[in-house]
């Protein structure tokens, strides 16, 4: 099992720079920490105009400030959103050889596809052809990656013979992912030989079936880049602490408000009538859909959500580990909700009580680096 | 987090009173509905909401309209207009106004659904390029938009939201949630036209439509069902949800 820390940047209002600064500056700080404490990975996300909730719009910049702070923590891009109105092709591919060549080959690349109305209708983009775009996406950026001059005719973007530049210092190219918010998202992954980066907080029991089937169908997978990455790794929320009830206290604190401005954002299936959408998605849609349709329902703490002693939460991440999961990315915070030193303190507790259950050996420190799969196409 | 800021007082003037939460759902069958959004200016989305809610981002308002063939009252049209929010985790839309044709039918919606409805004109107009909607009262149009260039959407590709209507119930003044589900039966999507809205006329003059959506026209058979859950205005759906139903879920 690998641990990672999952950065939203969510901003408490007033949205001033003292507080954006603080966010970002608190944020670095965890994952120095993250590093020093054997944390595997530290992702970013890329959202746009999400208030509070995700002030994260320009990821590359937060993870090229966390990969010269830190040494062996891997640096996950997650999820660039590949869709033409908001990012060039040409331009994900020169951004990301570039964090992994300052990262010094740590680079993890997610890619996503937006699935909220609020991003894609604030960049014009068309909902119906999201999933096209993301498609060609990952099928030409490890191209732009590993051929020396790159040309390009499809339906989203062309472009004449060209030398990409720079090339990623992982070879053949770093292992690519992509986020799984809606059910079904992880069969594309596992067809194109991607890693299921899940983002949305699925049950056990969806998560197992949902990975049992990945795994399945990533054995017969028709590779999009060169490499198969076929590691499941899934969204999950993380406050420890020595006393039950306070780390299960605090966890909840962060977690529910956290939820709350999930669920005020327009999802794209709710404002677009689309086939191409086929759940509200958001972290909040599974709690939403639960009590009987009751607004006032206490969703409690969702099943094997991390929160809680170390005890507690080596018995969540054994119940992750039995349905096939292998990575989970914690949020650790969100809107400041709490201070700084409890996250950091309980970041601290986590590697210390319940790290090492989950280390060959006992051991800390994990072998950090890609476990992909060579695969020549 | 952004709250609604409106005064709860404001959403009981003209609110309908139901005497009893009638355990009854509603049938209306085969019906032809017409949904559309638009993107409204963020200038005041919470003065428009009263503190049980939350606006959604960006706030978003909803114009539904349906032809009803037959029911208990007779064939009627009916058309609502909501502000699409939360309650709590969970997206609602919050009836601002609503116009039907019948007033059996209006009497009706209002007693048993807390509808704020008013008598007055609904038309739908279909033709193979484009479905007109137009409500107006007393000579006064209220609404006039357009649905064009259809295209056919699956029958699970459009998302229903439950409402809620502000009512006097035995329980006080509250916000009454109203399920609606649909059995789709065909639906297409069509690009948006708003011709003519008249925002005061339908009781929130601080609505202005910036960005139109997409829109769905179809035939569905509908089930309003009985009220299960009120909410208190004043404080937020989490702590002011009420069950109507008993613990064996009888009332």
């Amino acid at each position: 099992m690998k641990f990672g820390i999952f950065h939203e940047l969510a901003t408490p209002r007033p949205f001033t720079a003292e507080n954006e600064s603080k966010v970002l500056q608190n944020a670095l700080e965890q994952v120095r920490l993250a590093d020093e404490l054997g944390f595997d990975t530290v992702w970013a996300v890329e959202h746009h105009f999400l208030e509070g909730y995700s002030h994260s719009s320009a990821p590359e910049v937060f993870l090229t400030a966390c990969a010269v702070q830190t040494k062996q923590i891997r640096i996950g891009h997650g999820a660039v959103v590949c869709v033409r109105e908001m990012n060039h092709p040409i331009r994900v591919a020169e951004r990301a050889a570039t964090l992994d060549l300052i990262s010094g080959g740590r680079l993890e690349f997610g890619t996503a596809r937006s699935s909220t109305w609020t991003e894609l209708g604030g960049f014009e983009a068309d909902p119906d052809r999201t999933k096209q775009d993301w498609d060609e996406y990952v099928r030409a950026i490890p191209g732009m990656w590993t051929q020396e001059r790159f040309s390009w005719k499809g339906n989203c973007f062309s472009m004449p013979e060209r030398a990409v530049l720079p090339k990623p210092m992982q070879k053949p190219h770093p292992p690519m992912w992509v986020t799984v918010t809606s059910p079904g998202t992880e069969l594309d992954a596992a067809e194109r030989g991607l890693g299921c980066l899940g983002v949305a907080t699925a049950s056990l029991s969806e998560q197992e079936r949902r990975t049992r089937e990945y795994h399945r169908r990533i054995q017969s997978c028709e590779p999009a880049g060169l490499v198969v990455n076929d590691q499941v790794a899934t969204l999950n929320f993380m406050h420890c602490h020595e006393d039950l009830a306070t780390g299960a206290k605090r966890g909840m604190g962060f977690l529910g408000l956290f939820g709350l401005l999930n669920s005020h954002l327009l999802f794209t299936r709710e404002a677009y009538p689309t086939t191409a959408y086929q759940s509200l998605g958001g972290v909040s849609a599974p709690a939403a859909s639960k009590g009987g349709g009751n607004p006032g329902a206490a969703y409690g703490v969702p099943d094997g959500v991390c929160i809680g002693d170390p005890k507690a939460i080596v018995e969540a991440i054994k119940r992750w580990e039995s349905v096939g999961v292998d990575q989970l990315n914690f949020l650790v915070n969100a809107c400041e909700v709490l201070p700084q030193e409890q996250v950091l303190e309980s970041m601290r507790l986590f590697a210390r009580e319940v790290m090492p259950a989950f280390r060959r050996g006992g051991s800390v420190r994990p072998d950090v680096g890609p476990s992909t799969t060579d695969r020549a196409r | 987090m952004l709250v609604g800021t409106a005064d709860p007082a404001r959403f009981e003037k003209q609110a309908p009173t139901l005497a009893d939460f009638d355990a009854r759902a509603l049938e209306l069958r085969d019906c032809v509905f017409v949904q559309a959004l638009s993107e409204i200016d963020a200038a005041g989305m919470c003065e428009m909401l009263p503190p049980a809610l939350h606006p959604t981002l960006p706030p978003v308002v909803g114009w539904s309209a349906f032809e009803v063939p037959d029911s208990e009252w007779g064939g009627f049209r009916f058309a609502e207009l909501r502000i699409e929010c939360r309650s709590g985790l969970r997206p609602r839309g919050l009836l601002v106004g609503c116009v039907v044709d019948s007033e059996a039918a209006r009497c009706g919606l209002a007693a048993r659904f807390g509808f704020r409805a008013v008598l007055g004109e609904v038309q739908i107009a279909r033709a193979y390029d484009e479905t007109r909607l137009r409500v107006a009262r007393g000579g006064r149009l209220w609404l006039d938009l357009s649905l064009r260039a259809p295209q056919r959407l699956g029958e699970t590709d459009t998302q229903f939201v439950s409402s809620l209507h502000p009512a006097h119930t035995p329980l006080g003044f509250r916000l009454l949630q109203v399920d609606v589900e649909h059995a789709v039966k065909r639906a297409e999507r069509g690009r948006l036209d708003l011709a003519h809205f008249d925002a005061a006329a339908w009781g929130e003059p601080a609505i202005r439509p910036s960005l139109a959506l997409p829109g769905v026209v179809g035939r569905a058979d509908l089930s309003i069902r009985p009220i299960r859950f009120v909410c208190r205005a004043d404080i937020l759906a989490f702590e002011g949800t009420e069950s109507v139903l008993a613990a064996d879920g009888a009332r």
